[in-house]
């Protein structure tokens, strides 16, 4: 039923995201579709360079003092400590205010949700985001501040364990990393979509009989729909008469039609189609493509 | 009506000359209720945008109404509709307006609040047994550790790294320890924040992340690791123990040992709370059954790293100023009861309001 317009969906842009279903707490299933492993580096390193940009920002009074009194250590400890605190304040602060979103996953389009459709709680996002310390952050200042000449086993067992964190993502079904294992969360992929105008025809001008309607089925449908959403442009009108062509062939239509009435014989054959499939799909009988095997009719 | 377009009979001419108006359902039911997707969208933004706060009181009690109105209307849409592009906008209102009602609704303070007043010492005290077992493995250990090392102190190099030994080993003497270790001088403000960093990002994380992680391998490697820091401990002190410092030396590490301990042993206890969910698995599968409880240890594995901060600034800022023995263990002994207490009794009550 609803699997049309994904299948029209993967059809068009060539790929289909992986998607989900949770339940609301209404009762209603509702698909999400995963973010990408690429999108969640962008707004992961996004978000890294804010952070790291702001502790600079606090610790740059500091840096002069540190500076005079020639006292590295005191430089490199405050900065891993301030590091600490912003990063973490700056995750969790944003997730809670932003309703599962970080700068960097707003400007992506990325939002973190239950994995199970109830309300995302703030004890999850304080966990999801505490973890990325356990998972990467103090493993990666191990490997940096320890002096790479002798490599011993821990070095080995710290890379292990960053390599082990990072193919997290990859190996599970839902793309959960350590933290999101831990609070209960998983990442989703949440692009505005904006409603466009009905493409259904007021009027006919042309008319069509019911064998001609039962030519094809909800997928061609919903790719013609697609193509007459297209903006208006030499390459679309070229397109539209070759579908409508073809269109003509399939459901033997032979009155003349002038060239410039082609949209509007494929808006008016979009808009009976539709009428037809949304009826028989009201009575029982959906058609999915023009594969299916045709209702025996009533 | 579009039920003309349903007969197989050809449509009689005299119809087919004029044009006929055609009515959807789907379009008809669209019509009815844009006005209120469009609200419900403007509404959602103005969250997205700039939080709940946004929002007038009247318009606060419209969003969950206008909500669940366009939930409803995604099922019907499922039902009736083929337009794609009408489907795919109502999934994603939906999905929106649900972030925005069931969003969190705490700030970053009350958060973390809640984390640190209930949810940690909560997980804490739900794994008391897995902390008592990592605890009994460090106690075996130690007094492994020290049995073999009073009566051959070869076994101290044997057992203690020499990165970590650090000179101290079966040559040294009594005052070797007494002056450059135990009592040695506080040797200033840089050098004292420079161990403070040493430790964070040395061998102690190292090892509370490997108890830790080892849980993944059911838990046994967990338990040796505790039993051998138990060892390194325990021939520490024989070591001591042989040249009358015992006193002085459980004094110096107290101060920081107590929380350092503590945090190496939540590292085991939350290795071992996965090892459980791997091994005994319950109904779950296994991989439920770690997404399920994984939390907890999630929890404890955080708490022991804030300790390992703790641990690291007594060590790095306190230890070495504080030179006098009762001094250092009153401090240790403070932090024992601080954690024990904090653990122990924070956020009972609303435990038991929750239950």
């Amino acid at each position: 039923m609803t699997l049309a317009h994904e299948r029209a969906t993967e059809f068009l842009e060539g790929s289909r995201r992986q998607q989900r279903t949770i339940v609301t707490p209404e009762g209603v299933p509702v698909t999400v579709e995963l973010a990408d492993h690429g999108e969640r580096l962008t707004a992961f390193t996004i978000d890294v360079v804010i952070w790291f940009l702001l502790t600079i920002a606090v610790y740059l009074p500091l840096f002069f003092v540190a500076l005079r009194k020639d006292a590295a250590l005191i430089a490199l400890s405050i900065v891993l400590f301030i590091g600490f605190v912003v990063r973490n304040l700056y995750f969790i602060h944003f997730e809670l205010a932003w309703r599962g979103a970080t700068p960097g996953k707003r400007i992506v389009g990325l939002r973190v949700i239950d994995r199970r459709g109830g309300p995302l709680l703030p004890s999850a996002i304080v966990a999801r985001n505490l973890t990325r310390e356990v998972e990467a952050f103090i493993p990666l200042g191990l490997l940096l501040t320890w002096s790479g000449t002798n490599p011993n086993w821990e070095h080995l067992f710290v890379a292990i364990w960053l390599l082990f964190f990072a193919a997290l993502p990859f190996v599970n079904r839902d793309r959960m990393r350590g933290g999101d294992l831990i609070g209960g969360t998983m990442v989703i992929a949440l692009p505005k979509r904006v409603l466009s105008g009905d493409l259904v025809e007021r009027e006919a001008t042309y008319v069509f009989t019911a064998q001609q309607l039962r030519a094809y089925g909800a997928f061609e449908l919903q790719v013609l729909e697609e193509l007459l959403r297209r903006p208006k442009s030499l390459e679309t009108s070229k397109l539209l008469a070759e579908v409508c062509e073809k269109i003509q062939h399939k459901i033997g239509w032979t009155a003349p039609l002038p060239p410039r009435d082609t949209e509007l014989f494929l808006r008016e054959f979009y808009t009976a189609q539709r009428a037809f499939l949304e009826r028989e799909q009201l009575f029982g009988k959906p058609r999915a493509d023009k594969y299916e095997a045709a209702q025996p009719h009533a | 009506m579009s039920t003309i377009l349903a007969t197989d009979t050809p449509i009689p001419p005299e119809k087919t000359a004029g044009r006929s108006e055609l009515v959807l359902k789907s379009s008809e039911f669209r019509k009815g209720r844009e006005a209120s997707w469009r609200d419900l969208e403007t509404l959602i933004e103005r969250v997205e945008r700039r939080g709940a706060g946004a929002l007038s009181l009247e318009e606060l009690q419209r969003l969950p109404i206008l909500y669940r109105a366009a939930l409803s209307s995604l099922s019907v849409a499922r039902s009736i509709a083929l337009d794609r592009n009408l489907l795919l906008y109502l999934e994603n209102l939906a999905l929106r307006a649900f972030l925005c009602v069931y969003g969190p609704r705490l700030d970053v303070r009350a958060g973390i609040g809640g984390f640190f007043a209930r949810d940690l010492p909560a997980a804490v005290r739900g794994a008391r047994w897995h902390i008592l077992i990592a605890a009994l493995c460090v106690i075996v250990g130690v007094a492994a550790g020290f049995l073999l090392a009073v009566q051959d102190e070869s076994w101290v190099s044997t057992f203690v790294p020499s990165g970590l030994a650090g000179g101290r080993g079966p040559s040294s003497t009594r005052a070797d320890l007494y002056d450059k270790e135990i009592f040695a001088p506080w040797p200033g403000f840089a050098a004292s924040f420079g161990v403070f960093a040493n430790v964070l990002f040395s061998h102690n994380t190292a090892v509370g992340l490997l108890a830790f992680g080892l849980g993944l391998a059911a838990g046994v490697p967990s338990a040796m690791l505790m039993v051998y820091q138990g060892l390194t401990l325990g021939s520490f002190l024989a070591l001591h123990y042989s040249r009358d410092l015992t006193v002085d030396f459980l004094g110096w590490i107290s101060i920081h040992g107590v929380t350092e301990l503590t945090a190496i042993v939540l590292f085991a206890a939350a290795g071992l709370l996965i090892a459980e969910q791997l091994l005994f698995p319950g109904r779950y599968s296994r991989i439920e059954s770690l997404a399920l409880h994984g939390r907890q240890a999630g929890y404890i594995a955080v708490g022991a790293v804030l300790m390992l901060f703790v641990a690291a600034f007594l060590e790095g800022g306190c230890r070495q100023l504080v030179a006098s023995t009762p001094g250092r263990f009153a401090i240790g002994f403070a932090t024992g009861v601080f954690w024990f207490g904090y653990f122990g009794f924070a956020g009972r009550g609303a435990d038991d309001a929750r239950a």
